[in-house]
């Protein structure tokens, strides 16, 4: 049976959605978005460096993938929606990933400048991805301000930590009727399973592929570990118990 | 340069103003339009979006804005990110 996701009406093949920063190489990251088949990936908008020779990134990413530009460099609900405005003049079409980070040190998201930057950009037709802090309040904002999907961290970006606030997203899958796509701190592929057993509808990862030593191989890592955790949450994996309990017959006939 | 009659042509020197540039103070001929702009630093036109004082400026008007003193570019493009 085919498990596709689905945000805003649109079938996304692949839950592993994939980052495109800090590859050592365009050619590398093509190649680790071939070899994990992910469909979805991000970009980011930045001033051209007029001195130096630039080089299309858009140009190596397949055709059939999805661009979900984000706003990182954003301090506020105004200068996201200042980047998205942009991101789709460039012809990236209408996938926006919100990220509004006031402070440098943990890139923790603003919640309510994100809620307010989400009012505004549905409005004017983007499919909007928050990244967000995991608070079911502010969840519930976002899905009223039109939100297409919730990204709740994980833990902090870049940290490689995993899963950390498992339980407030555990939360949002269970309350938030959108896709939760856990976005920021895993670092392995287990974290990434994990994510998906919990009930995630996908995780995006970057720096976990990007900065390993062959972030080809850990992509596609993490798509399978991905499709694992996935067949897991949909199979109804067993509880977890404080006694043991003999999966082998003691028909006792030794005794 | 302008053509006053056949085979005289007359060149004026060109005035340098001042406008900000991806947030620098940049000084550019007074002549110069958005298009020109954008060729004479080697940009490829397809790869880049250009606000203009504060307003997205499609590619079809790049040739008909020329730059005034104190103006505001912000040349972008797509890079990696997460």
């Amino acid at each position: 049976m085919e498990d596709h996701l689905i945000i805003a009406g649109q079938v996304i093949k692949n839950r592993f959605f994939l980052g495109t920063g800090k590859f050592a190489s365009y050619p590398l990251m093509k190649d680790a978005i071939i070899a994990s088949r992910a469909q979805m990936v991000t970009v980011a908008v930045r001033r051209v460096d007029t001195q130096a020779a630039q080089d299309n990134i858009l140009k190596y990413i397949p055709k059939e993938c999805i661009i979900m530009a984000n706003t990182s460099g954003a301090r506020n609900a105004d200068e996201a929606v200042r980047i998205a405005r942009i991101a789709r003049a460039a012809g990236c079409g209408n996938w926006i990933k919100i990220e509004i980070i006031p402070d440098n040190k943990y890139l923790l998201p603003d919640n309510v400048q994100t809620i307010q930057a989400t009012e505004v950009l549905a409005k004017e037709g983007f499919i909007v991805m928050p990244y967000m802090n995991p608070d079911l309040a502010d969840a519930r904002r976002l899905y009223d301000a039109g939100a297409a999907s919730i990204m709740p961290l994980g833990a902090p970006i870049g940290t490689n930590k995993g899963v950390c606030l498992r339980e407030l997203i555990k939360i949002l899958v269970e309350e938030i009727s959108l896709p939760i796509v856990v976005d920021a701190g895993i670092g392995r592929p287990s974290h990434a399973a994990e994510a998906m057993e919990l009930g995630a509808a996908a995780v995006l990862v970057n720096t976990a592929v990007a900065t390993a030593e062959d972030p080809v191989l850990t992509a596609q890592a993490f798509s399978l570990a991905v499709k694992a955790g996935r067949l897991a949450y949909r199979a109804g994996v067993a509880a977890a118990k404080d006694n043991a309990e003999a999966s082998s017959p003691l028909t006792g006939f030794l005794r | 340069m302008q053509t006053l009659m056949p085979g005289i042509r007359v060149f004026y020197l060109e005035e340098i103003m001042r406008a900000r540039i991806n947030g620098e103070d940049l000084s550019i001929a007074s002549t110069m339009s958005v298009a020109a702009l954008i060729a004479q630093r080697n940009l490829r036109s397809e790869t880049v979006v250009v606000e203009y004082n504060g307003v997205i400026l499609t590619r079809d008007k790049w040739d008909a804005i020329v730059l005034k003193e104190n103006d505001t570019l912000e040349i972008l493009s797509f890079v990696g990110g997460g």
